[in-house]
């Protein structure tokens, strides 16, 4: 049934007007009724409304039959669910429209209110069927083509340093330069690295995909501390600044798991594309928490992202930048995060000079 | 035979190993490597790759970051014809994916696509293909 706040919208055309105002007369209670005396009108009720979820229309009507009226709708306006109404037993022509699926139903006119009431909350309940179908629909689309590109990136992204493993081993039998071996050992290592962070990041994609909010309580210093900690040790080996500033003086609540994998993938980025040219290379991370917001930013004297790739450094296995490779996954992953938090990220780059990523996040 | 290569690959353990397979077989072999397909467009576009007039083999991974393997190949065919004349293309990839082949495949300014990561095997059916190619 229509609840009271948002009626059911349905619509009727018919070129009697009495019919129109029993109609009406019947249904405005329980429906919000739209009424046309013509096609023309009708279609652009259709067009000011594409929530109407219902369409009556009588059979014998001067410019167009019903029936050829439903059939261009079907594909004009496709959503709505098709209600025929006639007086004539026109059997053949019901019966053709209802198997070609122009019409879900036809009603005998003159009509009895409870056909109305039951074909409306029949049709209702297509209707809402239809739509979940569509969004599920969409969902698996989506899921498909992450898939696919799962798929793609499997053959580069984990065969791809497997290969290089056993190739680099194939051509060590030949080498006997220590240093040479000593060389190839590091890449090797590097590489290595490299398959292990994808599969972790892997991991954080499929978490976040499946899992469940978890809100609690956010300590923010604590959060830091844990992360100084790990980011010191590249910032030392690198000779890159580190700073933190936090300030936060009043509670705040949300997912510490998917706030720290947010920070992490922000804190790992601003240390891994600085330019290893520069003498000052610094890290900047500052969080400000006023009105139940959080204010995260991550600034970084990098070496910047061009202006036409901002755009796409949010899509899964995008990478912008051949120093350092990164996954394709860390800003995938924190975009993901940030939808399920409500909160919201900005960045601001300058070839060179450096990119800051500013995030904010809601109290929930 | 005299020739040069060049290699086109992020990963920089695939370039250090066909480095080493191209050196082992002849240490008088010209390699130029690089980590992104920009700039080894740009050095053959300025011709400043290497040795103006030895004909080089470039190994050219797929996947690559900025400018794809497929994209560097589009680029290339706009090359004037008497930069292009100097070039072979070789596809190094460790892509099993079918739409990759066939692109390679479909593809003349490909000579072929192998497995990634070079291996002495593969480079000798390289040397014998150029070889014959050259007579």
């Amino acid at each position: 049934m229509a609840n009271t706040t948002e009626k059911i919208k349905i619509l009727y055309v018919d070129d009697e007007q009495d019919n129109l105002f029993g109609f009406k007369a019947t249904l405005r209670f329980h429906y919000q009724v739209f009424t046309a005396i013509d096609v023309t009108q009708a279609i652009a009720h259709l067009d000011a409304n594409p929530d109407i979820r219902i369409v009556f229309s009588d059979q014998r009507m001067p410019e167009q039959t019903g029936i050829d009226f439903f059939e261009a709708i079907r594909v004009s306006h496709p959503l709505p669910v098709r209600i025929l109404i006639t007086a004539y037993t026109d059997v053949e022509s019901v019966i053709d429209a209802i198997n070609k699926g122009n019409i879900f139903r036809y009603i005998k006119k003159p009509w009895e209110e409870s056909d109305l009431f039951s074909a409306i909350e029949e049709a209702n309940r297509y209707y809402v069927t239809n739509s979940l179908l569509t969004v599920k629909h969409d969902e698996l689309q989506k899921a498909y083509n992450e898939l696919n590109k799962f798929a793609y990136s499997i053959t580069h992204d984990i065969r791809g340093p497997i290969s290089g493993l056993m190739g680099a081993i194939d051509v060590a039998r030949d080498i006997s330069d220590m240093n040479e071996v000593k060389e190839m050992l590091f890449l090797m290592e590097k590489s290595l690295k490299k398959l292990d962070m994808y599969v972790i990041n892997m991991n954080d994609y499929y978490s976040l995909q499946r899992g469940e909010l978890i809100i609690a309580e956010i300590d923010f210093n604590e959060i830091f501390e844990e992360c100084k900690s790990l980011f010191e040790v590249i910032a030392k080996v690198n000779t890159v600044s580190f700073t933190i500033n936090v300030n936060q003086n009043e509670i705040f609540r949300s997912d510490k798991v998917l706030i720290k994998m947010i920070i992490h993938n922000l804190l790992s980025n601003a240390f891994k594309y600085q330019d290893e040219s520069k003498t000052e290379k610094a890290v900047e991370a500052n969080v400000e928490i006023t009105n139940g917001s959080a204010t995260i930013t991550v600034k970084d004297s990098g070496i910047g992202i061009l202006g036409n790739h901002i755009g796409e450094i949010f899509n899964l296995f995008y990478r912008a930048t051949s120093q350092n490779v990164g996954s394709g996954f860390g800003l995938y992953n924190v975009k993901t995060a940030l939808l399920k938090l409500n909160g919201h990220i900005e960045v601001a780059s300058v070839m060179n000079q450096g990119t800051t990523f500013k995030v904010i996040l809601p109290s929930i | 035979m005299n020739l040069a290569f060049i290699i086109i690959d992020d990963s920089e353990l695939d370039c250090f190993i066909a480095k080493k397979i191209i050196q082992q077989n002849d240490k008088r072999m010209k390699v130029a490597a690089y980590t992104d397909a920009i700039t080894a467009l740009r050095q053959i576009n300025d011709n400043t790759d290497m040795h103006a007039n030895l004909l080089t083999i470039i190994l050219l991974d797929l996947r690559l970051p900025i400018m794809s393997g497929f994209e560097f190949v589009e680029e290339f065919e706009r090359l004037p014809a008497d930069i292009r004349r100097k070039y072979l293309i070789y596809v190094l990839s460790s892509s099993m994916n079918r739409n990759d082949k066939s692109r390679v495949d479909s593809n003349e300014n490909i000579v072929k696509m192998m497995d990634k990561p070079l291996t002495k095997a593969a480079f000798d059916i390289i040397l014998t293909e150029v070889k014959a190619k050259k007579n």
